[in-house]
């Protein structure tokens, strides 16, 4: 091994690889000790994640700024095309390193509690660690080409995950849903990467960006292959039009819609564009386009937030909105708020989802929130760590959520997007109203449970993760977010965006307490707040005749919010049911004119052949006629022919 | 009394009045092989026929030749012809039809076939000798040199062939065995 | 002096004669034996015509003769061949004429 700073970076990938070939093979004969493996592994993988997130966070020497390159092979060599496998590190690796890792550590321990009764035991954490490996190349790796194998494979242990209990009807559907959703979104990414080849001839991150800095792609080209690489972010992290499969993602176990669906897969997409910021910022064009889909999926799901009965399907919504939120971000040019987004945003949504699961776990499986109720002081820690996630997503300080999002929302308004300021105001105070609304279905006011139901707290395998959550829940705003505009994650972050900043015309500038900076703090408190009482208002204790009186004045609203603003409906209506007209038109071409053209040859051949068998009358003397008669021909052309 | 050298008040040599006394013998002969109804008088027509051609052969100085068609086709084959009519007459033969359905067909081939031929062979400049009376090749002695020189392979094939059909025909001709008696 | 005796042409316009007479014998009858003595018939047209061409053609001086011989010999043993079959065959069908003999038709 050389002595770079990145000599342990290809164990990251390495070790969750052997956890999953191990957990694989021989999984099933360990039976409930199948997760050791893995559990160890991961946690190897945590610590040397760490080594290389800190220092390039803080902005070490080699780690830090440009970051440090490692190449392990030449993967095609191909003429001029030469696509290399290698690992980059620098600061934007080690805040998704941050994340992935910590979370994946944590939901494989908590896995170990909820998963104890499964039959699959060992197929879920071979799984587990096939998604670690997986999205760790998508972050490590410093070639699109690789980044692309590893966008599709992260894809397929979503596939595998969300489809665990295969045996039912609705996760086999889902995880379809998925599957297929995301691909049609990779379309336009395969077309994008072909985009890059043609304009730089290679894939490699770094001479793509040197290109651009450059000036070398720019006008109609840049926005068009920016909105194709685009493409691939709008499935992978579903964003409108292709947000449909996370709510049915649901499905899967919940350490899968914690791990995959919360803190990881669907950063995937915010992290693509992060990464190639220099390609949106040559386009204003696409920058408007990522800003608009991104801020609309906000409200979009938000508004569905509102109706869903759903403990899980709550969180997905707003997990859709939370990631509209980034994609906001960083189509405003707000680069570096919106991966402190994703940093929060993956330890808070992780632990509502973590902690989702334990509420289901304690009331036996449940999870329709009008069947909760009054569990707070059945299952304590769970509840604890369930307000602080919540008090964290909607924003008010002094917890994580509060620094990220307050940042998002200033840096638009001063980038001149009033618009999306506005907006994501409103979604501010929706997502304080229905997360605080999810809270008091489930644990204020009268249990509502099933009386033969014994609600207990998790094992420890369990609330502690929930817990150790909680931590960066409360603190890692304030760390990395810090002083504001100033922070640790400002500092580490800005060599990352600094050629897209020069593309884009952005200075760093100073925060003002007593400034612009502090007015807009002020509404989003404000806004944050009022949320946050009308949901506990309406939802602390019972209040079923108001909340009907509502919903019935409201009827149209409520209704279509509850179908998810039909949009389900329409993709079947128009792929579905459409897609299955043309293609029995086309089965009936198939069947009439193609085959009936072979069968038609094939006719033509017997019939002819009846036709001519007349000819064999059995008789010699008839042959013999035959033979006179070409006789005379054969002399005829060839005394003819002579002359 | 030597002849004349030609026939008096005709004035043809008596070669070519000779040849064309037996062509149109053997043509109007053959005629009636084809075209009569009594098959037995088809084959004595025959037997006619092949008389005929063999005096031509005489005059064409192929006397061996004629010599064998006499006893090679009348004496054997045309005799034979007569036996096999002999063993395959059937009843109402006097009441069928001789000719078949493609007798038209055939007759149009049969006419085409022979002008073809004949305008081929006969405008074609061969390159013969012209003789006064009639031809005189060198006769037998040439033709044995020829037979027992460089045809001698197929002269013995020849007569391996007429074995063969000597065996052949005797078998295809034989009774059917009869089936032995089962033991009851 | 001989006009058609010592000319070569006339040989062979007489034998191409004789083998249409003999073709539409063998096309157009219905009797086996019929088309065997029209075989025959054509048969001696060939005779015919080779020994013409031996007498006439100074380079082929005895091949005429011995090419003559030869057919004579292959017509006997021919003939042999196929009077025997047809006896066979007319032992089978009991009946000497070709048009009945349709077994192979389609």
């Amino acid at each position: 091994m050389t002595d770079t700073p990145l000599s342990t970076a290809p164990l990251l990938l390495i070790l969750p690889l052997i956890g999953f070939a191990f957990t694989a093979a021989f999984g099933r004969r360990l039976g409930k000790r199948a997760h050791i493996v893995p559990l160890v592994a991961i946690a190897a993988v945590w610590v040397l994640a760490m080594g290389l997130a800190i220092p390039a966070l803080l902005g070490d020497p080699a780690l830090g700024g440009e970051g440090s390159s490692l190449t392990l092979f030449t993967w095609i060599a191909s003429g001029d095309l030469i696509f290399n496998v290698g690992i980059h590190v620098d600061g934007l690796t080690g805040a998704l390193l941050l994340v992935v890792t910590s979370v994946g550590a944590l939901v494989h321990l908590y896995s170990v509690g909820y998963m104890s009764h499964d039959g699959s035991y060992w197929r879920f954490f071979a799984y587990l660690n096939l998604f670690m490996f997986s999205m760790l190349l998508l972050v490590l790796a410093d070639n699109l080409l690789v980044v692309f194998a590893a966008w599709e494979l992260v894809g397929l242990s979503s596939y595998l995950l969300i489809g665990f209990w295969y045996t039912k009807r609705e996760p086999g559907l889902a995880s379809k849903k998925a599957f297929i959703t995301n691909r049609v979104g990779d379309v336009g990414f395969a077309l994008g990467l072909m985009g890059l080849v043609a304009v730089f001839g290679s894939l490699d991150i770094h001479t793509i960006l040197a290109g651009i800095e450059a000036g070398a792609l720019t006008g109609p080209a840049a926005t068009v292959i920016a909105l194709l690489v685009f493409c691939g972010a709008v499935g992978k992290s579903a964003q409108f039009p292709l947000h449909v499969w996370l709510p049915d993602a649901m499905e899967g176990p919940t350490p899968v819609s914690a791990l995959i669906h919360a803190a990881t897969m669907v950063n995937a997409g915010v992290y693509l564009v992060a990464r190639m910021s220099p390609l949106f910022a040559a386009s204003h064009e696409a920058m408007l386009i990522v800003a608009a889909i991104g801020i609309f999926t906000a409200i979009f799901a938000a508004s569905i937030a509102f109706t869903q009965t759903d403990i899980k399907r709550v969180l997905a919504f707003s997990t859709l909105s939370q990631l509209g939120y980034m994609f906001a971000a960083l189509g405003v040019g707000a680069w570096i708020p919106a991966i402190f987004h994703l940093i929060t945003h993956g330890f808070f949504k992780g632990l509502l989802f973590l902690g989702s699961g334990s509420v289901i776990h304690a009331v036996d499986g449940e999870q329709e929130m009008p069947k909760m109720g009054g569990l707070a002081r059945k299952i304590p820690i769970t509840y604890a760590t369930m307000l602080i996630g919540t008090i964290a997503i909607a924003g008010l300080p002094p917890l994580a959520g509060f620094w990220s999002k307050d940042e998002i929302l200033g840096e638009a308004f001063k980038f001149g997007f009033g618009w999306v300021w506005l907006v994501g105001l409103l979604v501010a105070g929706m997502t304080a109203f229905y997360m605080f609304r999810l809270i008091g279905m489930t644990f204020w006011g009268e249990s509502r449970v099933n009386p033969a139901v014994r609600v207990h707290e998790s094992p420890w395998t369990m609330t502690l993760p929930l817990v150790a959550l909680a931590v960066p829940t409360i603190v890692a705003g304030f760390l990395l977010g810090f002083p504001f505009a100033d922070g640790i994650l400002v500092h580490g972050l800005e060599p990352v965006f600094a050629p897209a900043n020069e593309l884009l015309g952005h200075e760093h500038e100073a925060w003002t307490l007593f400034g612009i900076d502090g007015l807009l703090m002020l509404a989003s408190v404000t806004i944050a707040a009022i949320g946050t009482a009308i949901g506990i208002r309406l939802f602390s204790s019972d209040h079923t005749q108001l909340l009907s009186s509502i919903t019935t004045r409201l009827r149209p609203l409520y209704e279509g919010s509850r179908s998810r603003w039909y949009f389900d409906d329409l993709n079947d209506l128009v792929f579905v049911q459409a897609g299955g007209r043309v293609a029995r038109a086309l089965w009936w071409f198939d069947r009439r004119v193609v085959d009936g053209a072979v069968n038609g040859v094939g006719t033509i051949a017997s019939s002819s052949g009846r036709g001519l068998r007349q000819i064999q009358t059995g008789r010699v003397q008839n042959y013999a006629l035959g033979i006179a008669v070409g006789l005379i021909a054969m002399v005829i052309v060839y005394l003819m022919v002579a002359a | 009394m030597p002849l004349p050298p030609t026939i008096p008040f005709i004035g043809i040599t008596w070669a070519d009045a000779l040849f064309l006394l037996l062509g149109g013998v053997v043509l109007g002969s053959a005629t009636l092989v084809v075209l009569g109804r009594d098959i037995i008088r088809n084959g004595l027509m025959l037997i006619l026929t092949l008389g005929a051609l063999a005096g031509i052969y005489v005059v064409l100085g192929a006397s061996i030749v004629a010599g064998a068609q006499v006893l090679v086709y009348i004496g054997a084959i045309s005799v034979l012809i007569l036996f096999a009519i002999m063993l395959t007459q059937s009843k109402s033969a006097s009441a069928q039809l001789n000719f078949q359905t493609q007798a038209l067909p055939a007759a149009l081939a049969s006419a085409l076939i022979g002008i073809l031929l004949a305008v081929a062979l006969g405008a074609t400049q061969w390159g013969s000798t012209v003789y006064n009376d009639t031809p005189d090749p060198a006769g037998t002695a040439t033709a044995a040199a020829v037979l027992f020189g460089p045809w001698l392979l197929a002269f013995e094939v020849a007569s391996v062939l007429i074995l063969a059909a000597v065996i052949g025909g005797i078998y295809l001709a034989m009774k059917p065995a009869e089936s032995e008696e089962i033991e009851a | 002096m001989s006009m058609i005796a010592g000319h070569l042409e006339p040989y062979l316009v007489l034998s191409s004669l004789l083998f249409s007479i003999g073709a539409f014998g063998f096309l157009a009858r219905r009797n086996a034996i019929s088309m065997l003595m029209s075989i025959e018939v054509m048969l001696n047209a060939v005779n015919l015509a080779a020994l013409a061409f031996g007498a006439f053609m100074p380079t082929l001086a005895g091949q005429g003769v011995a090419f003559a011989l030869l057919i004579i010999a292959v017509a006997a043993a021919e003939a042999t061949v196929g009077l025997a079959i047809v006896i066979a065959i007319y032992r089978n069908r009991k009946t000497p004429l070709v048009d009945e003999y349709d077994a192979m038709r389609q």
